[in-house]
């Protein structure tokens, strides 16, 4: 998926493509040293998407089966939000690779998805400002829920922005048939930010 | 003779990255490849002296080229160039022929040394 026509030009695209993938590098070290497991990582996908086809393109991105989800607001060269979505078919045994003991609390669950969320998105959209040259400041991670519908982890009437721009990258680790969807969403109006960044960064080439 | 450089790479943008950043007075012809597949149509057309590998890619990715290349007596340098930077993931290119391994994003000092070190360009 590239679908980012008329919003990003083609080597901008291909810019951000990249940077994520470095940044999602980043972000799979900081979360395989925590886990201490090897952790797959995919390719970077990008699109420009209504907000009312987001509960969609996050159901296509996860798939069916319940999941927990986190949202973050990031600031600085660009603003948006992350996303953090976790299948929670194997919630102990994520608890068991947070170096949690036994069955979780809830308040011990809420912890640590807030924090597995805190690694992925702060590794991986700082690691994109910081090779953009940008500031980056991140809000306090909230919880969405838990046993989720792919399809209800977010509302379009709860989104601030008709349109959006989307790059999604995942954190696979099979043994333990885990895996992590970043998402981040940018607002349309943020994508001309963003593309200033880029077109300095593809300057630099 | 000019050494035989493959730049594989999904990221058209990456693969630029990686040519900015070979030394300027290194003696080379360079190819692209979009994916390993193509990469190894390359390698098999037998013109391949140094490979620079990058992992994460579709179609066919770079653990799969290394184990394709073994099987196929791999016969070039091959140096991984990849964003996933985690120990594993360089412990397992390393034991699977590549000589070496450089984190994304590159830079000219990292890959000169690289080539240094391995004997690839003197």
């Amino acid at each position: 998926m590239n679908a980012s026509a008329n919003v990003l030009s083609g080597d901008q695209t291909d810019a951000l493509q990249e940077i994520a993938n470095i940044g999602m590098g980043q972000a799979g070290d900081s979360i395989a040293r925590i886990w201490q497991q090897f952790v797959e990582l995919s390719v970077p996908r990008i699109a420009i998407v209504e907000a009312d086809r987001i509960p969609a393109l996050i159901h296509h991105f996860v798939g069916d089966g319940l999941v927990s989800a986190v949202r973050q607001a990031f600031h600085g060269g660009f603003r948006g939000e992350v996303l953090v979505v976790l299948n929670t078919g194997n919630r102990h045994e994520l608890g068991a690779l947070m170096g949690y003991d036994g069955p979780l609390e809830p308040h011990e669950e809420e912890e640590m998805l807030l924090d597995v969320a805190n690694v992925l998105a702060g590794a991986c959209i700082g690691g994109i400002a910081r090779q953009l040259g940008a500031d980056m400041g991140f809000s306090a991670p909230s919880l969405i829920g838990t046993d989720l519908d792919a399809h209800s982890v977010v509302r379009p009437d709860e989104l601030s922005v008709a349109t959006a721009l989307c790059v999604e990258v995942c954190f696979n680790v099979k043994i333990h048939q885990l895996s992590a969807h970043l998402i981040a969403l940018l607002p349309r109006e943020e994508v001309a930010a963003l593309g200033e960044l880029l077109d300095r960064f593809l300057c630099t080439l | 003779m000019s050494v035989s450089v493959l730049v594989v790479d999904d990221s058209p943008i990456a693969r630029k990255m990686l040519r900015k950043a070979l030394p300027a007075d290194w003696d080379i012809t360079v190819q692209e490849a979009c994916n390993g597949q193509e990469a190894m149509l390359a390698y098999r057309a037998g013109k391949v002296d140094v490979m620079f590998l990058d992992l994460t890619m579709p179609t066919m990715d770079g653990f799969q080229v290394l184990e394709t290349l073994q099987a196929e007596d791999l016969n070039c340098f091959v140096i991984v160039v990849s964003a996933d930077v985690q120990p594993l993931a360089r412990e397992r290119a390393l034991g699977m022929g590549a000589i070496a391994f450089v984190s994304k994003p590159v830079n000219a000092e990292g890959i000169r040394t690289v080539l240094r070190e391995y004997g690839v360009m003197v």
